[in-house]
């Protein structure tokens, strides 16, 4: 009699336990692809975790399915179950194994952390800038010209341990990219540090995931993750645009800023429909007003958009803000002739 | 002076009542004279703060921050004065003769009778659920509005402003204004019954605690009709970002405290009422697991909730005193906001599920006919939850850049709570074991409950693990995750509890057939609105964001078609509710065959519960035990040795 109740708990159990296994693990990709060496840490660590989880789950969903089946009254059945006040032994078990398996996620997760802390020496450091809704870096170990450029993407080569040191200025944001998995906080008055290896070459999201005011959902960016070689062509094409200066410059800084995320420009060949179109908006401004529209951005209000999305570029180098100006109105004025 | 009349020897001593001086409408206690009191205040305070702004030449004379802050402090205060909530200790303060309590306060003989002041642990108790099951109601709307704008990614019906508005207000409201008062609400109806007690302790103190929390509610839904609408920082209103809100922001502030200030009123009565007020042979190891569950919960409230309070009090004073706290530039310290506010929050988590443990541990015995499995280890797992309950709330910060070193001790005891929690689960499954299980529908919801909380567990357990969540957490897994917890477990119980002691408060049958449809509706709709928020989340989609990558397109379909199924099953409840209570059928004293004490008593019991003083014999679960009994009531207490039938009062109705 018990043999057959603990073979068919033991049968139930298995089969809810790889229908779990089977959507956990099989069906579905739950996770976007690693791309990073700590992410691949995580990643085991995930999967221990949910594998327990499916054990777990399998032996509760069979116990109650079997329960709710196999101990249902009978119409009429008045009668009381079987006063059954406890088990000590029983009871001992069930609070020693879970106490064993968290323990063990514990001292996974923990060694984890340690080494994910970690970084060897002579990584690259990036500044990460996180503001109401746009994310901005710059590359203090460049050379000259560019160390203070703040760019509006982030570019960076491949199997090289990143530091990325980031702040707020205004709230709090947080800087996560999936495919890496690492994700931190950027807190108002302190720098957070946010340290990865990447290991694939591609163009991957960053996503603020702390809400951060009305343009949370749309403070969105990416990441160029580019073999040692194009990273270097892409420091060097960076490096030239600065030496030329001018107007060329201009365009080179509304590329790193990321106005196209959200512009359009014809000259430069933006389409974004987020905020307004620059070319038909600035039509005939001065620079100004222009000045103005970027430092403070919600003195005046396009019809028809929201007050307080832009951020303001009020922080952007002179050497770099003059030029933008330059470059946004010489195109203003080229498509309006 | 000493002719005020205590609570307890009213009861007892025949005085002939002193005829109540007729007063006219506008000095009575009510609802003119609270208006009154209340539009009195509110112009005096307005005429004192603007009055010393323009005499001082502080600045602008009407600033709403300052004027919010001052009208919600005190036309609140004008208002419960006016109904006559202080009136009985002001007398006795100023030591006026304090009129015998009549006990009209008592009962409520028609529906008019809830919308007055009243101190009988029952009534208030009606009182409390039909007020938290209306913000419910609000909140689940704002939940459809947010649904329909993610059914599809762009912007399709409203704003990042009024979607940040709509989950800020919609998490608050169900938070506090439904999860954590409506256990008040059933407590307060329960408890007192299954401790043989006439009252709660402290019966006007009760009637207060009521009071303010509608007061609470409407100063959170009120800030829509702020410039700039809703505050709408999230739930959390992690600063700075509240600070550099419009002034809506401090609606939250001060209806938190309004709120909270009822709860922990309301936590203090339990206490004193459970430590002092148990019936003869009531010792602690004879109480209901719910009455060790509200016991519990009560310690959380009191220790916790003045650090929710002080968290909001902190940030109001940032935004109006300009205090620098969390202000980066005045030397604030951004971060210690949120270890001021988890210290409360996340216990809050278990001030909103151990009552739920409660109620199902009565369900599950009651309808498996069975003695719940491990009545001690039970009891002692809620104590151990509430003790780690205090040490865990920091991860809820791991991603958040507090000091490094406490995402490790931090994880092990967030980690370690499982095992308590496990006992329970386990323990509840070992009750089902060879019962004779009858599956009404408080039965389903407390089966249901098991089988949601557990998937909700498990996730907490992987957000546990500091790695883990530093890739999910402030995604959708997170959204899945506690509505798993809050909306499987804490949700469930408290269906599971309505419908078990619906006929006891109403005197009434609910519709069986509605309940199992309302029960199976919302199981299947809860599951495909959350199950897939998993996915898309550990897929990289954020929480609380109006817009999202067109990718997750179809799952936020599933889930919003999901959503608008689980909203309108909460339709059959609320119709099952209002007409059974109306016209159901008359509910005998015990339809479930139960043995705790308030159902030995009639449905709905009378006005002082029990005609005399119950005599406890026994533990509360004792089915199939031959000749146990938990109670002996009315002077039957001689016919105890005999044996007799372990169940007491009328079988009818059970197979209903």
């Amino acid at each position: 009699m018990r043999n057959k109740l603990y073979i068919q708990l033991l049968l139930l159990s298995v089969v809810i336990g790889a229908i779990t296994f089977v959507i956990a693990f099989l069906l579905f990709d739950w996770l976007p692809k690693v791309a990073s060496e700590q992410g691949e840490k995580i990643d085991d660590i995930y999967v221990f975790t949910v594998v327990i989880c499916v054990v777990i789950f399998a032996i509760v969903a069979a116990l109650s399915i079997y329960a709710v089946l196999k101990f249902r009254a009978k119409p009429g059945d008045m009668e009381d179950g079987k006063p059954i006040h406890g088990h000590t032994g029983i009871e001992i078990v069930w609070t020693l194994i879970p106490t064993i398996l968290v323990t063990a996620i514990g001292i996974w997760s923990a060694i984890v952390v340690v080494q994910n802390d970690r970084l060897p020496d002579g990584h690259r450091i990036v500044q990460v800038e996180a503001r109401q809704f746009a994310w901005g870096f710059s590359y203090p170990d460049a050379a000259d010209g560019l160390q203070g450029m703040r760019m509006g993407e982030l570019v960076v080569p491949v199997n090289e341990p990143l530091e990325l040191h980031m702040n707020a200025p205004d709230v709090i944001h947080a800087f996560w990219v999936p495919e890496w998995r690492q994700k931190q906080d950027v807190v108002p008055g302190i720098t957070t540090l946010y340290r990865i290896t990447p290991t694939e070459v591609g163009v991957f999201p960053i996503v603020c995931t702390e809400l951060c005011g009305l343009g949370h959902s749309v403070m969105r960016n990416q990441v160029r993750v580019l073999s040692q070689e194009d990273f270097d062509a892409w420091l060097t094409e960076k490096q030239n645009a600065v030496d030329n200066g001018g107007g060329a410059l201009g365009e080179t800084v509304f590329a790193n800023l990321g106005c196209a995320a959200c512009h359009a420009l014809g000259a430069a060949g933006a389409t974004g429909a987020v905020g307004p179109d620059l070319d038909s908006v600035l039509a005939g401004q001065r620079a100004d007003e222009v000045r103005q529209s970027l430092v403070d951005p919600n003195a005046v209000i396009t019809q028809g958009f929201s007050e307080g999305i832009m951020p303001s570029f009020g922080d952007v180098r002179a050497d770099q803000l003059e030029p933008l100006i330059e470059f946004i109105i010489d195109s203003v004025e080229g498509s309006a002739s | 002076m000493s002719s005020h009349a205590t609570e307890h020897d009213s009861h007892d001593v025949g005085h002939a009542p002193v005829p109540p001086r007729q007063r006219g409408i506008l000095m009575r206690p009510g609802w003119v004279r609270a208006f009154l009191h209340a539009g009195l205040v509110f112009g005096l305070i307005t005429a004192f703060v603007t009055g010393i702004r323009s005499a001082t030449g502080l600045g602008p004379v009407w600033e709403l921050d300052v004027l919010l802050t001052a009208w919600t402090v005190v036309v609140p205060l004008g208002f419960l004065n006016g109904m006559g909530l202080f009136s009985y200790w002001i007398y006795w303060v100023s030591g006026k003769p304090t009129l015998p309590d009549d006990h009209s306060g008592h009962g409520a003989d028609s529906w008019k009778d809830y919308f007055k002041v009243n101190t009988d642990h029952k009534v208030i108790g009606v009182q409390y659920l039909i007020t938290v099951f209306f913000f419910f109601v609000v909140g689940g709307l704002m939940a459809m509005f947010m649904r329909a704008e993610l059914a599809e990614p762009g912007s399709q019906y409203i704003d990042s402003n009024a979607f940040n508005g709509f989950t800020s207000v919609h998490a608050t409201l169900m938070i506090f204004l439904f999860v954590v008062p409506v256990f008040a609400g059933l407590g307060n109806y329960v408890i007192p019954l299954m401790l043989g007690a006439t009252d709660m302790a402290f019966p006007r103190l009760n009637a207060l605690s009521f009071w303010m929390l509608p007061i609470g509610g409407l100063i959170i839904v009120a800030s829509f009709l702020l410039p700039g609408g809703a505050f709408s920082a999230g739930w959390t209103n992690y600063a700075p970002l509240a600070t550099q809100q419009p002034d809506s922001n401090l609606m939250f502030q001060m209806g938190v405290q309004w709120a909270g200030a009822s709860s922990i009123a309301t936590a203090l009565n339990f206490l004193v009422t459970i430590i002092t007020m148990r019936a003869p042979g009531m010792t602690f190891w004879r109480m209901p697991l719910l009455v060790w569950a509200n016991f519990t919960t009560s310690l959380l409230v009191v220790l916790a909730t003045p650090f929710i309070a002080g968290s909001q009090f902190l940030l109001m004073f940032d935004r109006v005193l300009h205090t620098n706290f969390f202000e980066v530039a005045g030397g604030g310290y951004v971060v210690g906001y949120q270890h001021i506010f988890w210290f409360y929050s996340h216990p809050a988590v278990y001030i909103m599920l151990l009552p739920g443990f409660g109620i199902v541990s009565e369900v599950l015995s009651v309808f498996s006919r069975k003695p719940i499995f491990g009545y001690r280890l039970m009891a002692l797992s809620l104590v151990a939850i509430l003790f780690l309950g205090f040490s865990v709330w920091a991860h809820h910060m791991f991603v958040a850049g507090m000091a490094p070193w406490l995402r490790i001790p931090m994880m092990i005891t967030t980690l370690l709570i499982a095992v308590p929690t496990g006992i329970k689960v386990f323990s509840w499954l070992a009750t089902l074991w060879e019962g004779k299980i009858h599956f009404k529908t408080p039965m389903l919801w407390a089966v249901g409950f098991i089988s949601m909380f557990v998937i909700g567990g498990l996730s907490g357990i992987m957000l546990g693990s500091v790695p883990v969540d530093q890739h999910a957490s402030d995604t959708y897994f997170i959204v899945a995750h506690i509505h798993y917890v809050l909306y499987g477990g804490s949700v469930f119980t408290i269906f599971a509890g309505v419908y078990y002691w619906f006929p006891k408060m109403t005197g009434r049958m609910y519709n069986e057939t509605l309940g199992k449809w309302h029960f199976w509706l919302t199981m299947i709709s809860f599951n495909v609105t959350f199950f897939v928020q998993h996915y898309i989340g550990l897929q990289g989609m954020p929480r609380r964001v109006a817009d999202y990558d067109p990718v997750w397109a179809d799952w936020n379909m599933v889930s919003s078609i999901g959503s608008f199924v689980l909203g309108a099953s909460t339709l059959i409840f609320l119709y099952n509710m209002a007409v059974s209570w109306r016209s159901g059928e008359p509910a005998p004293s015990n339809p479930w065959r139960a043995l705790t004490i308030e159902w030995q008593v009639s449905s709905p019991p009378s006005k002082f519960n029990f005609d005399d003083i119950p005599q406890v014999v026994g533990g509360p679960y004792e089915y199939g035990v031959p000749g146990a009994r938990h109670v002996v009531l009315n002077g039957a207490r001689t016919t105890v040795e005999e044996p007799e039938p372990a169940t007491v009062g009328s079988d009818t109705g059970s197979e209903h």
